[in-house]
């Protein structure tokens, strides 16, 4: 089930509300962990079996990593077991080379490898924490199970410590009830609206044989692309923030309007968050933690980016992409000490960030290259018809795209004050969600992903 | 209160509102049509849910309402594409014309077949308005041409096959109405002019225009496009049928199914006013095998391998013949000797539109 279909909306949500308003305090917790799995449910039976499963070996896992944490050698052998079974886990549901186990578990393909590559971190995270001693072993199973299962979390990694302090005082206050659902439409829109519409003029840029493509079309494409993945993997979080609010749980935003910034290294302090955090938290840490020598360091802050770049994208191309995103980002001060570049920061990032982003979006290397090479004029065009046809189309769309990911809409946003933002809210979020009940009507979904996860 | 905490407030009681009414008004017609049972083994193999979600996206409250609201919605915001249907000013056009693959199997079986046959075989590939109207589609979805994809199949076919090039003919002729704005198809007055060609090429004069009386059937009609985008800035079509005063008529229409089931069929009290599907409206509902026989006193004798886009044409073709046999290859698994034997006929006609051919096992049952 996504968050963004009608049965979700309006079949799953109101009476999982009900219910959980129903309840006393106590007993919420167990409400929550009760729905998770009909959730679950709902997708496959297999699924929720198999989740159940992937919870109870990381709570297991994990129970006995923290019971060994004085003998150094029996936590480190727990550690890695629970290491190596998620990641293998992981590129089961992520590669094609484990189809049959793909197809034996019924697994929904559409949305679920996004929601495990999410999971993965989770419980990696907790698994970690554990072992480095900043958190003890969860002993109550639907806690846990909680954390990992929990049918509006997908999409947020969060530290462990975090989420259980959450779990101690589940509200359900009308108010915060309110914001829940501004930010759940709020994202609604992103998807819905924003993605789904660049995502038909990335498809369309697509379309063109690279060899043929014109200057302007490349860009275009590439604009699209990078602006669909912001709106949807924003959208995706949002909404899933967005409904956690609605249960009690407020988690921190993810995004923090990244493009558009003036150097590399701000757009990838504001571009997922919680990921990226995560990253730097349990991997880029404990690796510089095991030498002091510079080097090392260098070559762990590579290594950081390179499993990044496999976690959006599991194939060569992500790993490419991340190392070179990685060099990138640790040579980028000598480039910021230029005095030109104060005032073209943002244009310099964001050619930077279009170039990156080929390596995620193309099929294979050779293809990202032949496209990089229509970008910089190799095929000779600089515009046609068909550039025209697209800025007539989607003109619109994509204007209002920057706009709303700029920093502009959120200064204004500021600058009017919160009074005339509180005011026309209400209205506008039933709005919005009838222009995007409107568009899943068809289908009853909005499932396009513009992400090879 | 903070005016904050009074707008979230105000909030989540619009928003619970608005969705609890229409969660509510879908639901509430459980038992009334097809919910999906829940029982332990529906809910165990999984299909509750997908039926759940299908349910709640086919029942939805208002749901047409909500559909027209998209398509608007979608052709004002972005490209005139709406779930794969491209909205020109005057028309709507099919766009996977651009990703079909014509596949060279059906040559290859034609080819086959002829090879066997002792009379002439015929071979009409009729285009859709998506190629026609090409000119009207935005170019990244020309790379692949409804004129080419006839031109490979027909190259295709071996030397002694005819083929009858109605594309040129019907591409001279877009400035008329010959093909519905709201479906792929042929209207009347286009599948007269393709029946010219064909027929011309049967070794026949074609009947002149003026000797038909044409009648409205109805003039709101809205094809296959408009039932994939339920747009309405597209003007409804006009229903024609065509009638040869004073030529022949049919005297018998026998029809057989997969099962071997033979029946009549009374060709006058066809009523097509309330037939909603065009391709229905000549022939009746889709089966298998037809066989037509006409007050024509000239002991010739056709048979027709063709597919929906085909019917418009078969009135035409009575003039001439004093009887037809239809096959319809999609509508059966038996294979074409279970109905017919092609050498009792001295022609025989293959007339598909163009994509048909890209389902590769389409003409598998006339060799075996």
């Amino acid at each position: 089930m996504l968050y963004s279909s009608l049965i979700f909306i309006y079949g799953f949500f109101p009476p999982s509300l009900l219910i959980y308003r129903i309840f006393s305090e106590k007993l919420r917790k167990t409400v929550l962990f009760a729905l998770s799995m009909i959730f679950c449910l709902l997708c496959s039976p297999e699924m929720l079996v198999f989740l159940i499963f992937f919870t109870f070996v990381n709570y297991v896992v994990g129970l006995f990593t923290g019971a060994f944490r004085r003998k150094k050698l029996l936590s480190t052998l727990c550690l890695f077991i629970g290491v190596a079974f998620d990641l293998v886990m992981f590129f089961t549901f992520r590669t094609e080379k484990f189809i049959f186990l793909k197809e034996r578990l019924r697994i929904p393909d559409e949305i679920f490898p996004i929601y495990f590559s999410f999971i993965t971190l989770s419980a990696l995270g907790y698994l970690i924490d554990i072992y480095k001693k900043r958190i003890r072993a969860e002993g109550n199973f639907i806690n846990f199970g909680l954390y990992i299962m929990m049918f509006s979390k997908f999409f947020i990694v969060i530290r462990y410590s975090s989420f259980r302090k959450m779990l101690d005082g589940l509200s359900c206050d009308n108010s915060q009830m309110g914001k829940g659902l501004k930010i759940f439409v709020r994202g609604l829109v992103r998807k819905v609206i924003f993605a789904d519409s660049l995502y038909m003029l990335y498809i369309a840029v697509k379309s063109i044989n690279v060899l043929e493509m014109s200057v302007a079309n490349a860009w275009l494409g590439m604009t699209a692309y990078v602006l669909c993945l912001y709106f949807t993997l924003s959208g995706l979080t949002e909404m899933s923030t967005g409904i956690s609010c609605c249960f009690g749980m407020e988690f921190p935003p993810c995004f923090n309007y990244p493009v558009f910034s003036t150097k590399i290294r701000t757009f990838v302090s504001k571009w997922h968050i919680q990921v990226l955090q995560w990253f730097r938290r349990c991997l880029l840490k404990p690796l510089c933690d095991l030498s002091k020598n510079r080097l090392c360091h260098r070559l762990a802050y590579i290594l950081t980016w390179c499993a990044i770049g496999t976690w959006y994208r599991t194939d060569v191309n992500g790993l490419i992409f991340g190392g070179l995103l990685g060099f990138f980002l640790m040579e980028e001060k000598f480039l910021c000490r230029l005095r030109l570049l104060k005032a073209t920061g943002i244009i310099y990032t964001c050619m930077a960030i279009l170039m990156f982003a080929v390596l995620i979006s193309g099929d294979d290397i050779s293809c990202s290259f032949r496209y990089i090479l229509a970008m910089l004029g190799g095929n000779g065009v600089f515009a046609d018809s068909m550039t025209l046809y697209l800025l007539r189309c989607y003109g619109v769309i994509l204007m209002a795209g920057v706009f709303f990911s700029s920093m502009i809409f959120r200064n204004i946003a500021v600058r009017c004050g919160k009074t005339v933002a509180d005011i026309i809210s209400p209205v506008l979020t039933v709005v919005f969600l009838a222009v995007c009940t409107a568009l899943i009507s068809g289908s009853g979904h909005s499932a396009v992903l513009i992400l090879n996860f | 209160m903070k005016i904050t905490e009074l707008s979230n407030r105000l909030t989540a009681v619009f928003v619970i509102a608005f969705i609890l009414f229409f969660g509510v008004l879908t639901l509430s017609e459980y038992g009334e049509k097809d919910f999906p049972e829940i029982s332990a083994k529906t809910i165990l193999n999984g299909s509750f849910g997908k039926v759940l979600e299908s349910y709640m996206t086919e029942n939805f409250a208002f749901r047409d309402r909500w559909l027209s609201a998209k398509a608007d919605i979608e052709a004002d915001m972005g490209e005139k594409i709406v779930d794969g249907v491209y909205i020109s000013d005057g028309r709507m056009l099919g766009t996977e014309g651009a990703r079909r693959d014509i596949s060279l199997k059906n040559a290859e079986n034609v080819n086959k077949f002829a090879d066997n046959y002792k009379g002439t075989v015929y071979f009409t590939a009729v285009p859709t308005s998506s190629g026609v109207y090409a000119e009207l589609l935005p170019d990244y979805l020309l790379s692949n041409p409804e004129k080419s994809q006839i031109a490979t199949l027909y190259d295709g076919l071996a030397d002694g096959i005819r083929k009858i090039d109605t594309y040129n003919i019907l591409k001279m002729m877009n400035e008329s109405y010959i093909y519905y704005r709201t479906d792929t198809g042929l209207t009347s007055y286009g599948a007269y002019y393709v029946y010219r060609a064909v027929i011309q090429k049967l070794g026949f004069l074609p009947s002149s225009y003026s000797k038909y009386t044409i009648s409205h059937v109805k003039s709101d009609f809205r094809g296959n496009l408009y039932k994939r985008c339920f747009y309405d800035g597209t003007k409804p079509d006009i229903l024609d049928i065509y009638s040869y005063s004073g030529g022949a008529e049919i005297t018998d229409c026998t029809v057989c199914t997969d099962s071997g089931v033979t029946y009549k069929k009374q060709p006058d009290n066809m009523d097509f006013s309330e037939s909603d599907d065009i391709y229905n409206m000549y022939l009746g509902e889709g089966n298998p095998f037809v066989k037509i026989n006409t007050s024509v006193n000239n002991q010739k004798k056709l048979l027709v391998i063709k597919d929906s886009t085909a019917d418009c044409l078969i009135p035409f073709l009575i003039q001439h013949y004093s009887e037809i046999a239809v096959i319809y290859p999609e509508y059966s698994e038996k294979n074409m000797s279970f109905f017919v034997d092609p050498d009792n006929y001295e022609q025989i006609l293959f007339l598909f539109g163009i994509d048909s051919m890209s389902n590769e096992n389409l003409l598998e049952m006339i060799n075996k």
